[in-house]
């Protein structure tokens, strides 16, 4: 006789338990979306809030486990859950009162709970055809959900630029994980970490690792794989750029550091030198910073230079790779959260702004102070934070980046590069601060702004203010994810 | 306990109502009456009651300090910033008397601001956020949050002295001193600031915490060098220099008196000075480490208490010689913890420490000299309410038109000049005994002879300038016939006067009520205890009556009062005879204040200048050079690289291709190479 056992289900389906609340979310926000958007709306941010809840709980629990050998939770993979449950939150929300898109369109949030599922299932992969599928299954769902302006050549524009430069990408990754499996026997990536660590590097080895590095380089939009990163940005409906640029990127991330770092500190446990790739890395960061926030200085649209802002940011997390230490690690993780509110912040605001009509370039923003004083102060908090000024939260992050890189001394050029830098963002930032407060708009008419985006802002900037004062919490939070990434 | 509740668990909403009340009335304050006054008032009431309650929980249990564990706010390495609170016997006498003098002092504002219109809502504000400050650094836990209260008050001691910078009653000159007497208070106790954060920073690497437990903790003293700790100490005490306005820093309190007469009471001689006082008090265990500390500490009160007393002998306006009088009652505290700190800190170096009389005596004379000269600053704000000016050459003769003011000034007046028993009397006295007490050890005992003679001619002087004042204002013939007195202040004025005089004449006693065990020190926790004069009254009152040193002072006191009597009520005395019609030199020099505003204005200007020009050559030539040049060449690259985006993606596949052939290149070099 069969028999099924609820509870026996229940712990076979804990690890993927927030996975399966937005699964479920997914399949009935068409349903609802037939009805009314701002429904919707917020079903999607209970939806997302009820994940997160119930994932802060299994990370309070101090709940560890694995879903059929393919993925695993622990504190890492809760702490980047509750990430992109946060920008899911954030998302949606400045998705309600859109005049983006087509009323009506509750397939628009079953995409983008579904991305999200993609981007929590690579945190929890232990095995590349696992992460293979939540990448893909991210990137599929973002392709269609840039083409979202339906009525918008651009929008389509950048979908299909982003689909055939996302499609390279994948080409380029299916290689070199071949390539991988190939030389290493293993599709389990601690199997082929510790297969590579002690290995010589062959051409097979340089050309598999290069390959696995361009392919997901152009997900976090590394130089010189970035050049989708502006047009895409730029023409997709704002939310979806915000999704992107605060969720996607860091799914990213979280892949350069499941393979690359934990090969970099494999590597060093055996030789006791830095690995060669590590110097490719720190180039490539190098790179990207500096490409990232020259073009952004000439830029005109807003969204235009956060697009490019955002390249230079992934360049400063990319210093994580070449230092590789726990506390780099755990740097990059508080990076990444800073980076959700202050640059999520920055494209509420102009969502919001939008869906007002005030254009997106940065001579719309003239005069901003005296039409919505309290949107443009948040955008000041959060561009100032961008550009790391205390006491805000990107000046903690950077602190707690830079200072990790100072460690040993091996890279203290890099630092040296990433301080320049910061200091060149300072001005595309503040040129638009100037443009706000300083410079004399057209009009003195007050915009009204839609509830749910004063929530999201307010959110954003109260996360960039307390995070930036009381750092303690989360930093503590981000070394046992940190720990539990690296020491499992 | 009380009512069965801990209230030192909730000492920190002590300082948080006033906050509240500096929310409210600085957002709000219009929509009420009198500009949110009665909110500002509220809040201290709350506050004294809190204080209140606490001191009493306080002084009724253990004794020990009361520490909670702090909320830790940021740790980096191993160093570690806290937000908590301390309490002991210094904090709670210290938050008493603090906030009572601030409740009586806002409820006198109500009459004495009646006249400011809209501006009431910003000074009563600013006033609130004060006393949060003054609050919050005497509950701190640790320098570091005491450091941050500190610059608040240094800040609205800034903004209230500025008060009258726009639209001053008595016209724009008047506005442009008050401005810049902002100005000079900020930047000069901005200098004593900048000791302090350094003395913050080389405590920091030396103890890694800035907790008073931490630090005060005789094992993790002696851990660390003693040299660092003298280092330390020393800096802390150049925060004091500043901001209790002793020599060579005294120079801007005087000037601060452009503010409020309100202002000056509160923040300018019954707390936010004090503060410095308070500084050494809380940092006995650090300064007692090293005699030397103790001797500079000794050194810069006594000189300080003799320089600002004699320039209060000629001055002609009525607040800036109550300015000069507190400058030298605050060197006089500092003299006294300078004197008993010298004798633990040598006594502890041959390992037997006796009673000393000089915290005791330091603390105590804080207290007392707060009701006094709280009491006098606002019956000189009375008698300027009354008759629009501050020059006691055209006043005169008062007395008849203002009796209340003119009976509690002078209440004011004997306390100050240590009259037999009133509060002032006996805590001068148990200064000079303090100061006396290390004249017999060697060669430096030689310094605190000194020292004491320069503490007598100050009494003396003290007695002197103090009933000059008086007698210029309330006796005699009205000197100005265009000065019209309005008579006596409303109610909300004299009443605080009434009630503060009560205290000028009274809170001496507390001395024999258990003051005297209350203000007391341990050298070592628990172990070894510094108080006065031994515990029964009797016992205190014997010690004092039975020196020679006390009739000593107190006929040069009289000698002094006596001697203002002649010349300024009798009239048998010409000054103008003693000062050859102020031409003499001594006189211009005492009215030049020692020429130390030129001598700031030199070393600003010549110092300061050429520094400035050399920076600004720097400046100007490299570093905007290359500033120039890195812009440029980052908007001209910018252009350029901007033309990469061509928006064809058959281009942006290319640099993808580039970049990957590119990247498997370099790997391929590192690895033939063996790295960089």
């Amino acid at each position: 006789m069969v028999s099924f056992d609820i509870t026996a289900f229940i712990d076979y389906v804990k690890p993927i338990a927030p996975h399966l609340i937005l699964i479920v979310a997914a399949l009935l926000a068409p349903a609802i979306g037939s009805r009314s958007e701002k429904m919707t709306a917020v079903f999607m941010t209970l939806a997302a809030l009820s994940a997160i809840g119930v994932t802060a709980y299994m990370m309070y629990d101090g709940y560890t486990g694995t879903f059929a050998g393919m993925y695993s939770f622990n504190d890492f993979a809760g702490l980047m859950a509750l990430l992109f449950l946060t920008v899911l939150s954030i998302t949606s929300l400045m998705s309600v009162p859109g005049t983006e898109r087509r009323r009506r369109n509750g397939e628009y949030f079953s995409l983008l709970a579904i991305a999200t599922v993609g981007m929590m299932l690579v945190c929890s992969a232990d095995e590349l055809i696992s992460l293979f599928i939540g990448i893909e299954l991210a990137s599929i769902m973002s392709f269609a959900l840039v083409a979202m302006k339906k009525n918008d050549p651009r929008s389509s524009e950048a979908a299909v630029k982003y689909l055939i430069t996302g499609g390279l990408s994948t080409a380029l990754f299916i290689y070199g994980m071949s390539l991988i499996y190939g030389l290493t026997g293993t599709l389990n990536i601690s199997g082929i970490i510790d297969h590579l660590a002690a290995a010589d590097v062959t051409w097979s080895y340089m050309i598999a690792t290069v390959t696995l590095l361009a392919g997901f380089g152009f997900k976090i939009g590394m130089v010189p794989f970035h050049a989708w990163v502006p047009d895409v940005y730029d023409g997709a409906p704002t939310p979806v750029t915000t999704f992107l640029a605060i969720g996607s990127k860091k799914m990213g991330f979280v892949v350069f550091f499941k393979i690359f770092l934990m090969l970099f500190m494999a590597s060093h446990l055996i030789t006791g030198t830095t690995h060669q790739l590590q110097w490719v890395f720190a180039i490539l960061a190098a790179i990207t910073m500096t490409v990232g926030n020259i073009v952004a200085v000439s830029q005109t649209s807003v969204k235009r230079m956060l697009a490019y802002s955002s390249i230079a940011q992934a360049g400063y997390i990319l210093i994580v790779l070449p230092v590789a230490t726990d506390y780099a690690m755990m740097g990059g993780l508080f990076y990444m959260i800073a980076h959700v509110f202050m640059k999520g912040g920055a494209f509420v605001v102009v969502a919001a702004l939008a869906a007002r009509g005030v254009g997106e370039n940065i001579s719309d923003y003239r005069g901003l102070s005296k039409r919505a004083p309290l949107l443009a102060f948040a955008m000041l908090l959060f561009l100032f934070s961008l550009a790391g000024i205390p006491p805000l939260v990107g000046f903690d992050a950077k602190f707690i980046l830079f200072s990790s890189a100072l460690e040993g001394g091996t890279w203290t050029w890099l630092v040296a590069v990433a301080v320049i830098n910061s200091a060149i963002s300072l001005y595309y930032y503040a040129k638009v601060v100037k443009a706000m407060y300083v410079d004399k708009g057209t009009t003195k008419d007050r915009l009204k702004i839609h509830f749910s985006f004063k929530v999201a802002v307010a959110v954003c900037a109260v996360a960039v203010v307390v995070i930036g004062v009381f750092p303690g919490p989360i930093i503590d939070l981000c070394g046992l994810g940190a720990d539990a990434f690296l020491h499992p | 306990m009380v009512f069965g509740i801990s209230f030192m668990e909730y000492a920190w909403l002590i300082p948080l109502f006033p906050v509240i009340a500096f929310v409210v009335v600085g957002f709000f304050g219009n929509k009420f009456k009198e500009g949110g006054g009665a909110i500002a008032i509220g809040s201290a009431v709350i506050a004294f009651a809190l204080s209140a309650l606490v001191a009493y929980e306080f002084f009724t249990g253990s004794g020990d300090a009361f520490a909670p564990e702090p909320f830790k706010w940021l740790a980096f390495g191993k160093y570690e910033l806290n937000f908590g609170i301390y309490i002991d016997s210094l904090t709670c006498i210290m938050m008493l008397f603090a906030s009572f003098i601030s409740l009586l002092i806002f409820i006198y504002s109500i009459g004495y601001m009646h006249g400011e219109g809209k501006r009431k809502r910003r000074y009563y504000a600013e006033i609130a956020l004060f006393l949060a400050g003054m609050l919050g650094l005497v509950l701190s836990s640790n320098y570091f949050e005491m450091f941050i209260f500190w610059e608040i008050m240094g800040v609205c001691s800034y903004l209230l002295i500025g008060f009258w910078a726009f639209r001053h009653p008595e016209g724009d000159e008047a506005s442009v001193k008050a401005a810049s007497a902002a100005k000079k208070a900020f930047l000069v106790t901005r200098l004593g600031d900048v000791c302090f954060m350094a003395g913050l920073f080389v405590l920091l690497w030396a103890f890694t915490s800035l907790d008073f437990t931490v630090l005060f903790d005789p094992a993790n003293m002696a851990t660390v060098d003693t040299g660092v700790i003298m280092l330390g100490a020393l800096l802390l005490f150049g925060g004091v220099i500043g901001k209790s306005a002793q020599f060579p820093l005294q120079d801007w309190l005087p000037d601060a008196m452009a503010g409020p007469t309100t202002v000056s009471a509160l923040i300018h001689a019954a707390t936010m000075v004090k503060a410095g006082v308070y500084l050494v008090a809380r940092s006995y265990p650090l300064f007692i480490q090293s005699a030397e500390v103790m001797l500079v500490v000794a050194l810069i009160g006594g000189i300080t208490a003799f320089i600002a007393a004699t320039m209060a002998l000629n001055n002609m306006n009525l607040k800036r010689v109550l300015a000069y009088s507190t400058i030298s009652q605050l060197g006089y505290m500092i003299l006294a913890l300078g004197a008993g700190g010298y004798i633990i800190a040598t006594e502890m170096a041959h390992g037997d420490v006796e009673a000393t009389v000089g915290y005791t005596a330091g603390v105590f004379h804080m207290m007392n000299h707060a009701f006094f000269k709280a009491l006098l600053f606002m019956c000189a704000g009375s008698v300027i309410h009354a008759v629009g000016t501050e020059d006691m050459r055209r006043m005169g003769g008062l007395s008849k038109k203002m009796r209340i003011t003119s009976l509690t000034m002078l209440i004011g007046c004997l306390s100050i000049a240590g009259f037999p028993f009133l509060s002032g009397f006996w805590s001068k006295d148990m200064i000079l005994e303090a100061v006396m007490e290390p004249s017999s050890l060697g060669l430096e005992g030689q310094i605190f002879m000194l020292l004491f003679v320069l503490a007598l001619i100050t009494a003396f002087m003290t007695a002197f300038y103090m009933f000059r004042l008086w007698f210029l204002t309330f006796k005699g013939k009205p000197r100005d016939a265009s000065i019209h007195c309005h008579g006596e202040s409303p109610k909300s004025m004299t009443m605080p006067l009434m009630i503060l005089s009560v205290f000028a004449v009274g809170s001496g006693f507390l001395i024999f009520l258990g003051l005297n065990d209350i203000i007391t020190f341990s050298v070592i926790s628990g172990d070894f205890v510094v108080g006065g004069h031994g515990h029964t009254p009797g016992h205190i009152l014997d010690a004092i009556l039975t020196n020679v040193w006390t009739y000593v002072s107190l006929a040069v006191a009289l000698i002094g009062i006596l001697l203002a009597y002649l010349i300024y009520a009798r009239g048998s005395l010409d000054p103008s005879r003693l000062t050859a019609s102020g031409k003499s030199r001594l006189y211009r020099f005492l009215a030049a204040r020692y020429f130390f505003p030129q001598l700031y204005d030199q070393i600003s200007w010549k110092l300061g200048y050429s520094v400035a020009k050399g920076v600004d050559y720097v400046d100007k030539n490299m570093i905007d050079g290359t500033v120039n040049g890195l812009a440029n060449s980052v908007v001209g690259s910018s252009g350029s690289l901007r033309k990469m985006q061509t928006g064809n993606v058959r281009d942006y596949l290319m640099y993808m291709a580039v970049g990957l052939i590119s990247a498997v290149i370099v790997l391929y070099v590192l690895v033939t190479t063996g790295g960089l």
